[in-house]
C-alpha cells in the first residue's frame, strides 16, 4: 500500500514537471491545443454536416451515431492522454535516441516513467469536446436512463481506454525490435477507433467478424450501445454478451504488459 | 522527413545552366523516397484498411440512393481511392520541413545555393511528391481498382486536364505549406500554428469528405478560399462531376491560387530573411 502511494506520488510529480515545462511558451500551447481540437472538430464536422442531405448512416440517428462516436473518442484521447509514452513514435525515438537507457539508470520503475513521459496536457480541449459529443448523442438517442444504462456506459469508456492502452503497449514494445511496423500499429490503434466510431454493421461481414471474434473490438462500445438501444446483437450473440464486453478491454491491457516484460528483458540499447 | 539532401555533384554549377539544379535536387527528392521500401509497404497496408472504412461510411451514407450531389455510390469509392493515394504526395497529413530548418538556423546554408530558396524548396518537394505518387499513390489506385473498381477519366481531353489539375493541386498545396512553414521565422511557435493549418487543409480541401456533400453555405465559404483547389478540384474533374466549360473555370481558379500564393511566398520570405539579418541568424 505504502509502495502504491510512493508510486503514486512519484508520478504525480513526474507529470507536474511535463505540465510546467509544457507551459512555458503559452502561445504555443494555445495553439497546439486549438490545432489538436480542431482536428477532432473537422473529422466531426465533415460526418455531422454531410448527415442532413443523407437522412441517417445505414439506419442511425445523428444522435446514435454520435453516441458512438462520442465514446469511442472520449476514451481514446483520455487513453493518449495516460498512455502516450507507449505509443510506438514517442517510445522508438527514445529507443533510437538512447535516452530510453537513461530511464533504466534511474532509481524510479521503469513502466512509471514511461507512463509519465508524454503527457500531452494539449490535449485536454479534446477531451471536452469529445464529452460534448458523447452527452448530445445521449440526449438525442432513444436510451432509458437508469443506474444500468450508466454502468455498462461507464464501463465501455474504461473497457477501451484499458483495450487501445493494450494496443499502444503492444505497438510501443514492437519497437524494441523493429521500428519499420510502425505504421501498421496505427492501422490497429487510429483505424481501431476509426472503425469502432460508427455502427458496425456498415462493414462487410468479414470485416466486422475480425473485428469482434478476432480482434475484439466490437465488444468495447458497439455491443454495449445495440443492447442500450434495444437492438439485437449480431450473428445472434447472446445479450449478456454486450453486458460482459467491457471485460475485453482489460484482458487485452494485461496480456500487453505480459509483452511489454519480455520486451524490456530483450531489450538491451542501441549502443549509443 | 530527413535531413538536407547533399548538394549534387560533379562540379559546380553554373547560374548559366539556371535549371540544373533545381533538376538534380528533384532528382534527389525522388530517390530519396526509396530509400525504406519496408516502411512504405506499411503505410500502404495502413492507408488502404483507413481506405476500406471510408468507403463503408461513404456506401453507408448512400444507402440505395444512386446519385447524391452529381456522385454515384462508384464515384465516391473512387473519391476515396484519389485521396488516399494522394495523401503522401500532396504531405496533407502535414509538413514540416522548412520550419525545422528555419528554426535550427541551417536556412544560412540554403541561402549559399545558387537557386532561389522558393525554387530550391519546390524543387525538392516535386521530386518527393512524384516519388510518393509512385510508390505509394499508383500501388493505392492498383488496390482500389481491384477491390471496388474505379471510374476513370472519359477520354483524351479529360485526362488532359485532371493532369493539369494534379499539378496545380500540388503546386497550390506546396505554396501553401511553404507559406505555413514561414510563421517560423516569427515564432518558436510555428508548429503548433501548422497544426493547426494542416487541420483546416484536411477539412477544406475535402479530404475528409467532398466538398459537393456539404450544405450551400458552408461550400460557398469554402469557394472563397484556396483549399478546394488543393485536392476537391482534382477528384471532380477525374469522376466527372466538373465538366465543360465549368472545368476550364475550375482550372483557371486553381491557376489564380496558385499565382496568388507564390506572391504572398515571395513577400512573406524576403520579410522572413530580412527579419533573420536583423536577428543576426
Amino acid at each position: 500500500m505504502d509502495n502504491l502511494r510512493h508510486h503514486l506520488t512519484l508520478y504525480l510529480r513526474l507529470l507536474g514537471a511535463q505540465i510546467r515545462s509544457q507551459g512555458a511558451h503559452r502561445t504555443s500551447f494555445i495553439l497546439d491545443a486549438l490545432g489538436s481540437l480542431l482536428i477532432t472538430a473537422a473529422e466531426f464536422a465533415a460526418l455531422a454536416l454531410v448527415l442532413p442531405r443523407f437522412g441517417g448512416l445505414g439506419g442511425w440517428t445523428l444522435g446514435e451515431i454520435c453516441l458512438l462516436y462520442g465514446l469511442a473518442e472520449l476514451a481514446f484521447v483520455l487513453m493518449d492522454i495516460l498512455f502516450g509514452g507507449f505509443d510506438a513514435p514517442n517510445l522508438s525515438a527514445h529507443v533510437r535516441s538512447g535516452s530510453f537507457s537513461t530511464f533504466l539508470l534511474r532509481p524510479a520503475p521503469l513502466t512509471l516513467q514511461v507512463f509519465a513521459s508524454d503527457f500531452a496536457l494539449r490535449r485536454l480541449p479534446r477531451v471536452l469536446l469529445a464529452a460534448a459529443i458523447a452527452a448530445y448523442g445521449l440526449l438525442h438517442a432513444p436510451l432509458a436512463a437508469g443506474p444500468e444504462t450508466a454502468a455498462l456506459l461507464t464501463a465501455a469508456v474504461l473497457g477501451m481506454i484499458c483495450f487501445f492502452g493494450g494496443l499502444f503497449v503492444i505497438g510501443g514494445t514492437l519497437t524494441f525490435w523493429t521500428v519499420d511496423s510502425v505504421e501498421a500499429m496505427n492501422a490497429l490503434t487510429y483505424g481501431g477507433r476509426t472503425l469502432i466510431s460508427y455502427p458496425m454493421d456498415i462493414y462487410s461481414a468479414w470485416l466486422r467478424r475480425t473485428f469482434t471474434y478476432l480482434i475484439p473490438a466490437a465488444f468495447l462500445s458497439y455491443l454495449p450501445a445495440l443492447h442500450l438501444l434495444g437492438r439485437p446483437l449480431p450473428d445472434g450473440l447472446p445479450d449478456w454478451a454486450a453486458l460482459i464486453g467491457p471485460l475485453a478491454g482489460p484482458l487485452v491491457l494485461a496480456g500487453a504488459f505480459v509483452f511489454w516484460r519480455v520486451g524490456v528483458r530483450h531489450y538491451q540499447g542501441t549502443g549509443t | 522527413m530527413t535531413t538536407m539532401p547533399a548538394p549534387p555533384t560533379g562540379g559546380p554549377v553554373s547560374r548559366r545552366s539556371s535549371l540544373a539544379l533545381p533538376l538534380a535536387v528533384a532528382r534527389l527528392g525522388f530517390q530519396r523516397q526509396f530509400a525504406y521500401p519496408q516502411a512504405a509497404l506499411w503505410g500502404l497496408i495502413t492507408n488502404s484498411f483507413f481506405g476500406l472504412l471510408r468507403v463503408a461510411v461513404l456506401l453507408a451514407l448512400f444507402g440505395t440512393r444512386p446519385q447524391v450531389a452529381g456522385y454515384t455510390p462508384q464515384d465516391a469509392i473512387t473519391y476515396t481511392g484519389l485521396t488516399q493515394a494522394f495523401i503522401m504526395a500532396f504531405s496533407l497529413f502535414g509538413w514540416f520541413d522548412f520550419m525545422r530548418v528555419i528554426h535550427r538556423g541551417e536556412v544560412t546554408a540554403d541561402l549559399l545555393r545558387p537557386a532561389s530558396l522558393l525554387v530550391f524548396w519546390a524543387a525538392q518537394d516535386a521530386g518527393r511528391a512524384l516519388g510518393q505518387l509512385v510508390l505509394r499513390g499508383l500501388p493505392m489506385l492498383a488496390i482500389f481498382q481491384v477491390i471496388w473498381g474505379l471510374n476513370w477519366p472519359p477520354g483524351p481531353l479529360a485526362w488532359a486536364q485532371v493532369t493539369l489539375s494534379v499539378l496545380l493541386a500540388w503546386a497550390c498545396g506546396f505554396l501553401f505549406r511553404f507559406l505555413v512553414n514561414c510563421a517560423a521565422f516569427w515564432s518558436p511557435d510555428a508548429v503548433g500554428f501548422g497544426r493547426f493549418a494542416w487541420a483546416v487543409l484536411g477539412l477544406g480541401c475535402g479530404f475528409l469528405m467532398p466538398l459537393a456533400f456539404f450544405p450551400e453555405g458552408f461550400r460557398a465559404v469554402l469557394a472563397r478560399t484556396p483549399f478546394p483547389g488543393m485536392l476537391n478540384t482534382t477528384v471532380e474533374l477525374w469522376v466527372g462531376v466538373t465538366s465543360g466549360p465549368a472545368a476550364w473555370a475550375a482550372l483557371g481558379t486553381q491557376l489564380a491560387w496558385t499565382v496568388a500564393l507564390l506572391l504572398a511566398c515571395r513577400v512573406t520570405l524576403r520579410a522572413g530573411l530580412r527579419r533573420l539579418e536583423v536577428a543576426g541568424g
